[in-house]
């Protein structure tokens, strides 16, 4: 059991270990590494969204100055690369288990670094060039000439799951890879043929891109002595990479260190490996030079893993009372021309019904293929995209039967005492008290002065609009992670498999560690990122670090203590049962002696200790931990509209999440604002758009793809609710994508909630001002038009 | 290739570089001053910030011959000798950073704005001024945060009051 008496450490804001390197210049990011004799890769993309590769020919390319290779997909082959192990479907206990149509096995296209028959979206690396320096190269992959056979390409969602649309991969039929259904399709049936009132949406939640501000690097090297591959990659986990890259070169993965040490934002863009990572070291053993790659930000446009674009249509059924009976919904997912991964599909699957209780629910869950960048988990995967969908559903419901928001809300949620409450598509809820979480964030953004605030707004010629929602989301992640926590005379450290890109995991863990084991948190350090240092571990994702680290240290620093108590019982000359351990004291009971942990650190070195007590003063834990936790909250938000420009102002945004134990109150307020603003910028101003007539991507530069930025976001109100999880020792859930859930939603309803006036709105987003202001122009017609009728 | 002269961090350096080389390139890739980041190529996104005769500047669209013989202060010359920066120690205390990418080019451009503004510093005037460097992590209200402090720490009123 915990002592939390003793916390001196967790739950105190304590500003980061990590940043004193960040704030200096002293970070080590992938672009920060350059080795002796180092030479520069630079990709052919594919200029079509669907073409067969004819032929290339690299002759030109290779006559260029300091050109020392050019590869292709012909090359890969016929060394024997392997695709990408990408292991897309989402495995453990409680994940909801995806199938292919009639429940087959879901095909899985394969990945290679280059591909030889044909390209399948516009930016896909089809040949390498590797030249002495990045400009050579660069301009040798301008002199490659690729002959493409044009194919007839599809990148719209709806389309791309059509029967006869143009067809991504001969293995299957169609495009659509998974066709899934869950929940109680009889019983759902028999709720809405009985339901008084039933109300329906459908919506894309769009394509968007992580774009963190590092672009993608990767620098390989190998070592013809030792047959060991160097790769300096940031990324979600460097464990997973280097059990992937080892795949896709056929080596044992023994064979591979993979380091990962600062890394520029992820988001999930960086969770699975890019060609360009195994690329880099084929091109190194070949060319006997470390090969390094650094993305242009137009390539990180083009080609980072990219996030959402879901198309869902959903249905409720209420009764008079403004009861929920049943939900009905279908999900299409769009992965792109790979299947990267199915977590977006998945996560959402199971939290269909949000925070409602529900009695019965049907979902199909469906993915297609399409000639687009693939798809990965963005930030929140899958939960911002059917929070949006339920979120909205109730608030168009609220309106059409004429029953209050928040009153039709409270009717529905999901009780405390309901706890664990399993949903009608069986994820079980861990905890939580979301009418209060509600109550608490009326308070918060101070609901009673809205009124007021409208009144003011018009006297200013705006529109005020007020958004709300609720959220539940589910934070599964990789089930297996490990910590080696050593104690030395002069410091504890902990090595751990995750991996963050910005989340403070070097100071969360050791706040975590100190108190576990009675140590100053200013004498704990935390080693992560080189594989050859951390053997195991689950990457981060999912917001499971630190849920899977603080259980996994748990686990640890039992062990650690016992061992630390048998070492103290040598020592002082007693019997292990007479040392009692508090607060980093070993003791003797009724004696004045006592060792602290860095007392006996300095004497478990000690040659002539037995047997059994030698080895050093540390351990190695392994933990494995399927079950779910369900963060929650609630969101609200205010925005003006200028009714003359379409401009926008969000004025106020509010947010109440419950992470379960918040480890670092700093930290997380510090995730919600960024999730938040990751979420409001999808719902604005974020899309990766394809041009329709060509299948041409837009987006190549932050001038054509809208980013939140100091002038369009607002500060922000956020609370921390602290339901502790029963599920895991610290009652840990997660507070790294609470931020990002609700947002799309909130923003939609403000948005709602201030044209009004002119009737139901119809706008997409992102919310652009053209969208904003075109539709109060539509409105306005609308309104003079039944005026004269 | 031409020889590029300049004052960095207070030390003089010369190199012979392509004649298209950038500021930032010459920075990291010349004189290992890798604190200076590159996240667009493009001066659209601000990490590339530093100090060239006292103005902000991007760095990667400068060509590092247009530098010839400038005073350029970078994210590593910030900081005296351990005693970090009143802009460094605020972002550190106000979590005004995560990944830290953006970070050295949002502290030098937040350094120039409190040396260079007229008057007082309000949170309006920091999100319209900082506007040319982009965040992905922070939702920039730390950032804010930390900026105003900062500016009130310098502030010639803070140092008299103490």
């Amino acid at each position: 059991m915990l002592n939390e008496r003793a916390f001196k450490a967790v739950g105190k804001p304590l500003p980061r270990k990590e940043d004193l390197r960040l704030v200096t210049g002293k970070g080590r990011f992938t672009d920060d590494f350059n080795m002796p004799g180092q030479v520069w890769a630079s990709m052919v993309r594919s200029p079509y969204p669907h073409a067969r590769i004819v032929a290339i020919d690299v002759a030109d390319a290779l006559g260029m100055p300091g050109v020392l290779g050019v590869y292709t997909g012909v090359d890969c082959a016929r060394d024997g690369l392997q695709p990408i192990p990408h292991n897309p479907v989402p495995s453990t206990n409680f994940d909801m288990k995806l199938t292919g149509p009639g429940g087959t096995k879901v095909f899985i296209g394969s990945h290679m670094l280059l591909p030889a028959d044909k390209a399948r979206h516009v930016g896909e690396a089809v040949a390498m060039v590797v030249a002495d320096t990045r400009d050579q190269a660069q301009a040798a992959a301008e002199a490659v000439a690729v002959e493409y056979e044009e194919l007839p390409w599809v990148a719209d969602t709806l389309a791309a799951a059509e029967p006869d649309a143009p067809r991504l991969w001969d293995e299957l039929p169609d495009n659509v890879l998974v066709d899934s259904s869950f929940g109680d399709a009889v019983a759902t049936d028999a709720a809405f043929a009985r339901a008084p009132h039933v109300v329906t949406m459908t919506a894309h939640i769009g394509r968007v891109t992580g774009a963190p501000l590092e672009p993608r690097a990767a620098l390989g090297s190998y070592d013809a002595e030792t047959g060991r591959y160097t790769l300096y990659a940031g990324s979600g986990g460097a464990v997973r990479q280097k059990r992937e890259m080892a795949e896709v070169l056929n080596e044992p993965p023994e064979n591979l260190r993979v380091i990962s040490f600062d890394v520029g934002g992820n988001f999930g863009t960086r969770n699975r490996a890019y060609v360009e990572f195994g690329l880099v070291l084929w091109a190194s053993k070949k060319l006997g030079r470390p090969v390094k790659f650094r993305a242009e930000r137009s390539e990180s446009f083009l080609t980072d893993y990219q996030g959402r674009d879901l198309v869902t249509e959903v249905s409720l059924a209420i009764d008079r009372d403004g009861k929920f009976l049943a939900m009905r919904a279908s999900n299409l997912s769009n992965v792109g021309s790979r299947c990267a991964s199915l977590s977006p599909l998945s996560k959402g699957a199971g939290l269909i019904t949000g925070s409602y209780d529900i009695p019965v629910a049907t979902l199909r869950a469906r993915a297609v293929y399409s000639c687009t960048m693939p798809t990965q988990a963005y930030r929140s995967s899958g939960r911002p995209e059917v929070t949006f969908a339920i979120e909205r559903l109730v608030d168009k419901a609220a309106r059409e039967l004429g029953f209050d928001r928040l009153e039709l809300r409270r009717r529905n949620m999901v009780r405390p005492e309901q706890m664990p409450y399993v949903n009608a598509v069986g994820s079980t809820y861990d905890s939580g008290e979301y009418e209060a979480n509600m109550d608490k964030l009326l308070a918060l953004a101070d609901w009673q002065g809205i009124e007021a605030r409208r009144a003011d707004a018009k006297a200013r010629g705006k529109l005020l609009g007020v958004g709300f929602a609720n959220y539940v989301e589910s934070s599964i992640g990789t089930p297996k992670e490990r910590a080696d926590v050593i104690v030395r005379p002069d410091g504890v450290e902990v090595v751990i498999g995750t991996q963050p890109a910005g989340q403070g995991h070097e100071t969360s863990f050791a706040q975590v560690t100190a108190d576990l084991l009675g140590v100053p948190f200013d004498n704990v350090t935390i080693t992560l990122g080189d594989t050859d240092v951390v053997s195991a571990g689950g990457g981060t994702h999912s917001g499971r670090s630190m849920r899977h680290a603080s259980t996994v240290l748990a686990l640890a620093s039992v062990e650690i203590i016992e061992k630390g108590c048998a070492l103290a019982a040598h020592c002082l000359g007693v019997e292990r049962d007479a040392i009692q351990f508090d607060e980093g004291v070993f003791r003797v009971a009724d004696r004045n002696t006592s060792l602290s942990w860095f007392d006996l650190a300095g004497r478990a070195d000690d040659k002539s200790l037995p047997e059994s007590l030698r080895g050093g003063l540390k351990v190695r834990c392994d933990s494995e931990m399927h079950t779910p936790v369900f963060p929650n909250g609630a969101c609200c938000c205010e925005i003006e509209v200028d009714p003359e420009t379409g401009g926008l102002e969000i004025t106020r945004y509010s947010t109440v999440d419950d992470v379960g134990r918040c480890i670092n109150p700093l930290i997380v307020h510090g995730q919600t604002h960024g999730g938040i603003a990751q979420g409001v910028g999808q719902a604005l101003w974020e899309q990766c758009y394809i041009d329709p007539g060509s299948g041409q991507p837009t987006n190549g530069s932050f001038m054509d793809y809208g980013m939140p930025r100091f002038d369009n976001m607002p500060s922000f109100k956020t609370q921390i609710v602290e339901v502790l999880s029963p599920t895991n020792p610290f009652g840990v859930k997660a507070g790294g994508e609470g931020g990002t859930t609700p947002a799309p939603a909130v923003i939609m309803s403000a948005m709602e909630d201030a044209l009004s006036e002119f009737g139901p709105m119809d706008i997409e987003m992102p919310a652009t001002g053209l969208k904003i202001w075109s539709a109060i122009q539509q409105g306005r017609a609308r309104l003079a038009a039944s005026k004269t009728a | 290739m031409a020889l590029v002269s300049m004052t960095v961090n207070g030390s003089a350096v010369a190199r012979e570089v392509d004649d298209n080389t950038f500021l930032a390139f010459f920075l990291r890739d010349h004189l290992g001053l890798t604190g200076t980041h590159v996240g667009c190529d493009t001066t659209q996104c601000g990490c590339c910030v530093v100090h060239v005769d006292g103005r902000s500047v991007k760095s990667c669209t400068m060509l590092a011959a247009q530098a010839q013989g400038c005073a350029v202060t970078t994210i590593e010359g910030l900081a005296t000798g351990d005693v970090l920066h009143p802009v460094q120690r605020a972002f550190h205390l106000h979590h005004g950073l995560q990944c830290g990418y953006c970070t050295p080019g949002m502290i030098m451009a937040a350094v120039n704005l409190i040396e260079t503004h007229d008057g007082a510093l309000t949170e309006e005037i920091v999100r319209e001024e900082m506007e040319g460097n982009l965040c992905r992590c922070t939702g920039y209200h730390n950032i804010v945060k930390a900026i105003l402090a900062a500016a009130d720490e310098m502030s010639p009123s803070h140092a008299a009051a103490e």
